[in-house]
């Protein structure tokens, strides 16, 4: 069997728990081990992977959204498009053109296909952009939504539509492919969970953190994937054993916690990542808190394999 | 001669009351103008009301499929005024108080109703059964109307 790429999704309900922080650290400690790594940014209405990992956004690729156009030249003003339209996007009084109401469209091209005189063109207006980089030999590909525009699903799309197209041209490129994805459990998330072998929810000890981590979870049950948690800031508030053992009573798998450590808030900041081979930060609590994350996480995906292959 | 329409309560009629929501109302009253004299009054029931979305848009389509080309709105939606707009309807807001068709008709031919430009509420605010007392009818609160040109 030829060989494919580890998918790991990063995710975590709430917002701000450290996703990205986990996300671009997982991937520079893999690559620190030898693999060729790629790291998507799935939070397309926040990008910023790109911030911590001190890249730059290039290859600047427009991701098109359909739009309808009516050729009046060629429209007899029936009206079946308007008839037929799910999102009621075009506005159709007797006898005159079809108006497109391009804020509720959805894109289905439903009016485009049914057209009996073939009236309706398929234009497109840009919904956001992806780029595609490289950074201290790890890929990233970034996708972003156009601010002002409401289907993010659209540019998750795109990114993974440049994912499959990896997996199926070129398997053996990478061996490591994680997916960093937005804060919520909403439809971008669940496209980014579906494509990963394991998933990995961030969450902190806060009721907020909890709550949003038992969301998460249930959407990767829904979805039938393996995940292990990882708590941040675990030292924060004084909770980290009330919270870890709350945690393991509610059978919620964990794979490990980071305290809470000045240094990786100086490394956040600075836009140099914890984990990197500078090793600025080797010292810090953090760091090795996220060394012993990393073999905990080599144990499982052995564990992975042995279930695989056995 | 000019058609104006009024959203209704009920089946409709210059007896009835007028209906503050305009994509969600149970029915339109359209009233042919002639010279200041009401010549004709028809009324069709709104099948938008129960859409799940985009009532305003399919609400607005009756009135233009109507030969409306002025209309009186209490509240009126971000995607209804874009699509009046796009229709080139002329929007009157609605008065302050419950009115009936006909006492609204006497407003407007006296030129006591207010012209309006934009939505005044957001999407989605006149869906589902009741929806409060909410009588202020503060102006500009939506989003901008007109067609934006996104090609």
């Amino acid at each position: 069997m030829p060989k494919k790429p580890i998918i790991i999704c990063v995710t975590g309900g709430k917002g701000g728990t450290g996703k990205t922080f986990v996300a671009v650290n997982l991937a520079i400690m893999f690559k620190n081990n030898g693999n060729e790594v790629l790291l998507i940014d799935g939070d397309v209405e926040n990008p910023n992977t790109f911030l911590l990992m001190g890249a730059q956004l290039e290859n600047k690729k427009e991701v098109p959204y359909f739009v309808p156009k009516i050729i009046e030249e060629k429209c007899n003003k029936c009206g079946l498009c308007a008839k037929n339209c799910v999102a009621h996007a075009l506005l159709h009084i007797e006898n005159s053109f079809p108006i497109p109401m391009l804020t509720v469209c959805t894109g289905c091209k439903l009016c485009y296909k049914i057209c009996p005189e073939e009236a309706i063109e398929a234009d497109s207006k840009v919904m956001g952009w992806i780029y595609n980089t490289q950074i201290n030999n790890i890929s990233l590909f970034i996708g972003e939504l156009k601010p002002s525009e409401a289907r993010s699903a659209t540019i998750v799309e795109a990114l993974m539509e440049d994912l499959d197209e990896i997996i199926r041209n070129e398997p053996e490129k990478f061996d490591i492919i994680i997916l960093d994805t937005a804060p919520g459990a909403h439809c971008d998330v669940e496209l980014l969970i579906s494509k990963a072998d394991i998933v990995i929810p961030v969450t902190e000890p806060t009721k907020f953190g909890e709550i949003d981590l038992t969301r998460i979870i249930e959407l990767i049950d829904l979805i039938k994937k393996d995940y292990r948690t990882i708590v941040n800031r675990s030292s924060l508030l004084g909770f980290r054993d009330e919270f870890l053992k709350n945690l393991k009573e509610n059978n919620i798998h964990i794979l490990g916690d980071i305290p809470f450590d000045e240094d990786i808030v100086s490394s956040y900041c600075q836009g140099l990542p914890l984990m990197d081979q500078s090793n600025k930060f080797k010292h810090t609590k953090g760091y090795k808190a996220f060394q012993i994350i990393f073999k905990e996480l080599d144990n499982w995906l052995k564990s992975k394999q042995i279930e695989i292959t056995g | 001669m000019v058609i104006l329409a009024v959203p209704t309560f009920g089946t409709g009629g210059l007896n009835e009351l007028l209906n503050p929501r305009f994509g969600r109302c149970d029915s339109f009253t359209f009233i042919t103008i002639e010279k200041g004299n009401i010549k004709e009054v028809r009324t069709v029931s709104n099948s938008a009301s129960g859409a799940m979305g985009g009532a305003g848009i399919q609400a607005a389509q009756i009135v233009g499929n109507n030969g409306a080309k002025e209309l009186v709105a209490g509240f009126l939606g971000p995607n209804a005024a874009q699509s009046l707009s796009a229709l080139n309807i002329k929007i009157y807001q609605a008065p302050n108080q419950q009115v009936t068709v006909k006492q609204c008709i006497e407003l407007y031919l006296q030129g006591k109703l207010l012209e309006m430009n934009s939505a005044n509420v957001g999407a989605h605010y006149g869906m589902g059964p009741g929806m409060g007392g909410g009588r202020g009818m503060g102006r500009g609160a939506g989003r901008g109307m007109g067609r934006r040109d996104q090609f």
